[in-house]
């Protein structure tokens, strides 16, 4: 077998190598048969004459084809005849001869036919072998080409049978999953890679692709070493043979940092949409394309499609175009504008006062693209100013009652008095019972004054609370306009209780008591000052601004009767009106 | 709602809530020989008006509860009772021109009342 193919190999390689073939190759043979043709006469004359010939023929027509095989053989007949012939014979050679000739012509053509078919069999032995090593090669190359393509992918391309399973991953997805060994996750269910909606997602893949559909999702899962990632992820069916969907080729590509870009986009998208200022963009044709909620809240807008709308639109016609004249070319000149307009609102046409601070809106070579707002609502602030405003002139006005107030006090105090050293002495008391009214009206706000609070403000400087002087009543609250009246007064009770009643002397005592009646038609207010312990009492023959204010203001202030009772053992006032023109509330 | 020796033309009503100046006032002019008539709210100033023509000075605080305050009052005294001599007092800021009644003069509060009376004496006499 060896030898045989040892041999073929060598006819080969001969064949192969000895390409002349045309005239060349004709010119070549007739010179090899004309050197067997003189070999054959100088050695062996006219006996067997076509005995050398024969080999000649064969080598003739391996080396250089058919043609000049057959060429040969004519050649070779005619030497061999020459040398047999006989110049006496009619036919130059005997019949023999003939016959050996024409059968030497045909065994040599037959022979020349076999060789030529050995010869073509080499030769394209030769193509075909040559053919399957060029085959080689470019399958070779062909199968590198693709598995440097896979290798080079930072895509993880993974091929999964029809369970799902794995079954192959790229080396440049083993990189990207961090897969240090693919074999141990090799056979493994592939959607258990997945999480969440993930594992729903490429569960639903596998199937449409074992239908012959293509899917892809985004979802999430963690390389093999752990470190979580965004994925895109396409499925697609590898057809078989059959057209049917054999296997299934999943090719995932890491979107972290794009997810983490997006996400840090969405979050700059709810910065905006979550504050409370107004939040808008427009081109530099005016044109709004961006409003977050809160704009579309300040500007009632809730329901309406801003797109349409214009920079000037958000303003009255004057200020509309005032932006448009000064605001805008300010900012694409300087950079940005800021100060107060009134937005007008969509809904109502209502002003709303605004802080509105524009700056421009630049791409990334610096040309301007549009106008950019966050804009103050400053309706809240307006109102604390008119508030602050109304509140001054409030506290003006306060001011100048309590001025008013003290003016009419001091004139009463002044207007008959005898002693100015007495006068003055009263007045400074009387203006310290004021300031002690305002106190508790001023804890209040000047809504309400706790009578309790305000009674013991008042009669403090006169005695002791609970001991020489004793208040009693329910909890209740006066109105503000009474408070200061009702301090005075008690103050003017103290005082002549000081000086001729019940605190002159030793023992003796006040006490101030009041009580919530409710009649048949209003609730009433009784409030009753009583003296007990004190020296006789005698009614007096002048009655000072004291008395007066007790009596007459009293019962202007609080709409009701006042009676003073001048008994020798002791002085009675009492006050009556109805509660709700005392009091603001009653507690329990 | 007090009342004096009738003496010639000097007849003022006092209009105002607050007790402790009314009664100041009252106490001032009565003692500067005129006669003095009080209110503490607009529905009492008018009964006082319709009843008693000889008034001829009305001073009246602007601040006052009941259905119309001083400037109301003011207003309805000007229609009313034309001749009458307004003056109107209030510790606001001063109210504007035209929301007086005409020949009203606003009197800030706290006002000096010698001033006011030896201006009214002299639009008397």
């Amino acid at each position: 077998m060896s030898a045989s193919t040892t041999l073929l190999d060598q006819l080969k390689t001969l064949v192969n190598a000895d390409r002349r073939s045309g005239l060349p190759g004709y010119a070549v043979a007739t010179l090899f048969i004309a050197a067997v043709a003189f070999t054959q006469l100088s050695l062996f004359g006219s006996s067997a004459p076509w005995f050398l010939y024969t080999p000649a023929v064969v080598v003739i027509a391996l080396l250089l084809g058919g043609g000049a095989g057959v060429w040969a053989t004519i050649l070779s007949a005619l030497g061999a005849g020459y040398a047999a012939s006989r110049p006496d014979l009619p036919l130059f050679l005997t019949p023999v001869h003939w016959g050996a000739s024409i059968f030497f012509i045909a065994t040599t053509l037959a022979l020349v036919g076999l060789v030529v078919a050995l010869r073509t069999a080499l030769l394209q032995t030769e193509v075909l072998r040559r053919q399957r090593e060029e085959d080689f090669v470019a399958s070779v190359e062909r199968e590198a080409f693709l598995a440097g393509v896979l290798a080079s992918s930072t895509d993880c391309i993974k091929v999964l049978d029809l369970d799902g399973q794995l079954t192959f991953m790229s080396e440049g997805g083993q990189r990207v999953m961090e897969v240090s060994d693919f074999n141990a996750i090799a056979g493994c269910p592939w959607p258990d890679f997945w999480q969440e909606q993930g594992y729903v997602e490429a569960r639903a893949a596998i199937e449409a692709a074992k239908r012959g559909e293509a899917r892809s999702f985004v979802g999430k899962a963690d390389t093999m070493a752990g470190t979580p990632k965004w994925w895109h992820v396409a499925v697609s069916p590898i057809f078989g043979a059959d057209r049917e969907p054999d296997r299934i080729l999943s090719v995932s590509r890491d979107i972290s940092e794009l997810r983490a870009s997006e996400e840090e986009r969405d979050n700059f998208l709810r910065l905006a949409e979550n504050s409370t200022d107004f939040i808008g963009m427009a081109g530099t044709d005016r044109q709004i394309f961006y409003l977050n909620a809160a704009a579309r809240r300040m500007v009632g807008l809730e329901r309406t499609d801003a797109a349409s709308l214009t920079i000037g639109d958000f303003f009255a016609p004057d200020q509309a175009q005032f932006v448009e004249e000064t605001v805008l070319p300010a900012v694409a000149g300087d950079g940005s504008w800021s100060g107060e307009l009134n937005f007008r609102h969509f809904a109502t046409g209502e002003a709303v006062p605004v802080l509105y601070s524009v700056f421009p809106i630049r791409d990334a070579a610096g040309g301007l693209i549009g106008y950019g707002t966050v804009t103050r609502d400053f309706r809240d602030r307006k109102r604390a100013e008119d508030d602050m405003r109304l509140m001054n002139g409030e506290l003006a006005h306060r001011l100048k009652n309590v001025l008013a107030v003290v003016q009419s006090v001091a004139q009463q105090t002044l207007r008959n008095a005898t002693d100015i050293e007495i006068a003055s002495h009263d007045l400074s008391a009387r203006l310290v019972a004021l300031a002690a009214a305002t106190d508790v009206l001023t804890q209040a706000s000047w809504r309400s004054a706790d009578l309790r609070t305000l009674a013991e403000q008042a009669l403090a400087p006169h005695g002791r609370i609970g001991d020489t002087i004793r208040i009693g009543g329910p909890s209740m609250t006066l109105k503000p306009e009474i408070a200061v009246a009702f301090a005075l007064a008690l103050h003017e009770l103290a005082t002549n209780a000081v000086k001729y009643g019940a605190l002159s002397v030793p023992g003796g005592t006040v006490t101030l008591c009041w009580t919530i009646n409710r009649g048949v038609e209003d609730v009433g207010f009784d409030l009753v000052w009583e003296e007990r312990g004190g020296p006789p009492v005698t009614p007096p023959e002048h009655k000072g601004f004291g008395s007066k204010l007790i009596e007459r203001s009293l019962r202007s202030y609080f709409r009701g009767r006042s009676e003073t009772d001048y008994r020798p053992e002791g002085l009675i006032f009492q006050l009556h009106a109805r509660l709700k023109d005392a009091a603001i509330n009653t507690g329990n | 709602m007090g009342e004096s020796h009738p003496i010639g033309t000097k007849t003022i009503l006092i209009v105002d809530d607050e007790a402790l100046l009314r009664f100041d006032l009252v106490d001032f002019f009565e003692a500067a020989g005129w006669r003095v008539f009080d209110a503490e709210d607009a529905d009492q100033a008018i009964i006082i008006l319709e009843e008693r023509k000889e008034i001829r000075v009305v001073l009246t605080d602007v601040q006052m509860p009941g259905s119309l305050d001083g400037l109301k009052l003011a207003h309805y005294i000007r229609d009313r009772f034309p001749p009458t001599i307004l003056y109107i007092a209030s510790g606001h800021v001063p109210l504007r021109e035209d929301e007086l009644p005409a020949h009203a003069t606003f009197l800030p509060k706290p006002f000096d009342p010698n001033r006011l009376l030896c201006q009214l004496e002299m639009v008397i006499e």
